[in-house]
């Protein structure tokens, strides 16, 4: 199989990898600049390959200096509590969408699609007086709300397709072996979303893991804010200090990259469905 | 049988957390910014309650020079943003759409710039920028396009420019993989037919591709403007909205407004303008699927 391919085909191939390699090369610097001694960060000509690896930065920024830890945690609780969040939301409403011929369904998804195009930041504002006046502000609880709000209509717009492709013959089968719509639902049909709940989790994660808009404005405490905010911090306090910098932004980059490359085909059937009607 | 209620009652309960979620956290908030634009409401008498004063905030924010500009550089940013994307990543999207060995993975890969958060894919182009060591004044001095190194986003004609080049670079791969899989959906008879008949590869494009894709294109156009529309954080971390306001744009003024002059009423008319262009563009998006599936 694997020597079917012409030269043309394997010419394309190094275009391919010349054109990758240009386009990422911004994230290549970005760990590089990490790994390099600070005088080898400010050389000139700029140092393209690195001639020296250290792991200076990240010994201070992890180990020596700690303070980058509890970012990580909160961004860890804020990204998995979307993530859950937003699928026991986002399940049962998809699958009554595609499933049962309901009034007002088609003017729920133009609303999800309409809320879909607000920018965040026009929600944090009333989100942020909302929460105030129940003493929300600064709270898990507040910044995983701000972020469901994102992630929400994403997650049923490209949940309900995938339920109109499941055969609707299995429900009826279940319900003449006696189950009612909600036992069905359990039994039948959710261990077979596995794919989609896997789709729909890795983005909310992703989602909540970058955001910053929320992160700015309904935590003003050090204690619950993101890691996002804690990069915020450091750009002020580190100033031009790119190894450090760069150091802390491959820390906060490295778990989208390992998701990203394990869910690779997930993230880009995702994609292509959010952008379906 | 079931009775009609006993059958409807339990599939709206699917619907219920959902409904209710979006009815209090993302309508509610639509429509309070829309009535608080017509209050006085600030940090002060956030507690107590506001009144309302009518259109003044409107006049005020509506007559402010800070206005203006950002709804022009929002223009500015929203519309070369998307041209580049689209055209780019159609290129892309022309190139990845030829059969060769690990086609799928150069294909996915690029997606890593549109998936680092944007707080991130800030401070690095930050860096990129840099007039002293950064890549880019390196690669144009040494290519001898420009002369001096350009202090990118510290001087007031070139700052919004760094930022728009920046996110092209972010929008690229997801443009590349909506047009790369419109592309798939095309018929390839067509193409045959056209070859057989010697047919040019532009005329093709002309002929062909293009009219073959105008719906899923403006579709992609579509929700493109309505995604980079948002543009924030970007703003946030390169610039902070300067020098001098020649980046600052709408959800960003509106940002400033709310936290930090805390006029929550001033905040509410920006959102409320932000929201009423959205909507003239969701409408049309509306408008072109229904023609789409009209036909």
């Amino acid at each position: 199989m694997n020597n079917k391919y012409t030269p043309k085909q394997y010419f394309l191939l190094v275009c391919a990898i010349i054109i990758t390699a240009a386009f990422l090369f911004p994230i290549y610097w970005m760990i590089t600049t990490s790994v390099k001694p600070i005088e080898d960060v400010f050389s000139s000509p700029p140092m393209i390959i690195p001639e020296t690896i250290r792991f200076d930065a990240y010994i201070d920024n992890l180990i020596k200096d700690q303070s980058l830890l509890p970012y990580i945690r909160n961004s860890f609780i804020i990204a998995a509590g979307t993530a859950i969040f937003t699928l026991v939301l986002a399940l049962p409403c998809a699958y009554a969408l595609a499933r049962f011929r309901l009034a007002w369904a088609n003017g729920f998804l133009l609303i999800l699609l309409v809320t879909q195009m607000i920018p965040g930041i026009m929600m944090a504002m009333p989100l942020y007086i909302m929460f105030s006046k129940f003493d929300l502000v600064n709270s898990y609880l507040a910044l995983i709300v701000g972020n469901t709000t994102t992630a929400l209509p994403f997650a049923i717009v490209i949940m309900r397709p995938f339920f109109l492709s499941i055969p609707s013959g299995l429900e009826e089968a279940a319900v003449i072996d006696g189950c009612n719509i909600f036992t069905s639902f359990i039994r039948i049909i959710l261990p077979l979303t596995k794919p989609i709940i896997l789709t729909v989790c890795t983005f909310s994660f992703l989602f909540a893991w970058g955001d910053l808009i929320f992160a700015l404005t309904l935590a003003t405490d050090e204690k619950v804010r993101p890691l996002t905010m804690g990069i915020q911090k450091f750009i002020g306090q580190y100033g031009t200090q790119w190894d450090n910098l760069m150091a802390v932004s491959t820390i906060a980059a490295a778990p989208i990259i390992i998701i990203f490359l394990v869910f690779q085909k997930h993230i880009v059937s995702g994609i292509t469905a959010g952008s379906e009607k | 049988m079931y009775g009609q209620l006993r059958n409807r009652v339990p599939k709206y309960l699917f619907l219920l957390p959902a409904v209710l979620f979006v009815l209090t956290f993302m309508i509610y908030p639509i429509i309070y910014n829309i009535i608080v634009s017509f209050q006085n409401l600030t940090l002060m008498n956030l507690q107590v309650g506001a009144e309302f004063i009518g259109l003044d905030n409107y006049s005020k924010i509506l007559q402010n020079d800070k206005f203006a500009i950002s709804l022009r550089n929002t223009l500015i940013y929203t519309f070369s943003c998307i041209f580049f994307q689209v055209v780019i990543g159609y290129l892309l999207a022309v190139f990845l759409n030829q059969d060769f060995p690990f086609r799928n993975f150069f294909r996915s890969i690029m997606l890593l710039a549109w998936m680092t958060p944007l707080v991130i894919t800030g401070s690095l182009f930050t860096w990129l920028f840099d007039v002293d060591y950064g890549v880019f004044n390196f690669i144009l001095t040494s290519l001898n396009i420009i002369q001096e190194p350009i202090n990118w986003l510290g001087q007031k004609n070139t700052a919004l420019l760094a930022v728009i080049i920046t996110n092209i670079w972010i929008g690229i791969p997801f443009n590349m993989i909506l047009i790369l899989a419109a592309m798939q959906s095309l018929p390839k008879d067509v193409y045959e037919a056209a070859t057989v008949d010697g047919a040019r590869r532009i005329q093709t494009f002309w002929h062909i591709t293009l009219p073959l894709l105008k719906p899923q294109l403006l579709v992609i156009l579509v929700l493109g403007i309505i995604y980079t529309f948002k543009v924030f954080d970007l703003i946030l971390i390169m610039t902070g909205g300067g020098p001098v306001n020649a980046t600052t744009v709408l959800p960003f003024y509106g940002y400033e407004l709310a936290f930090v002059n805390f006029n929550f009423g001033e905040s509410g008319v920006v959102a409320t303008v932000i929201l009423v262009i959205l909507l003239a563009i969701a409408s049309l998006y509306l408008y072109m699927i229904k023609k789409e599936e009209a036909q």
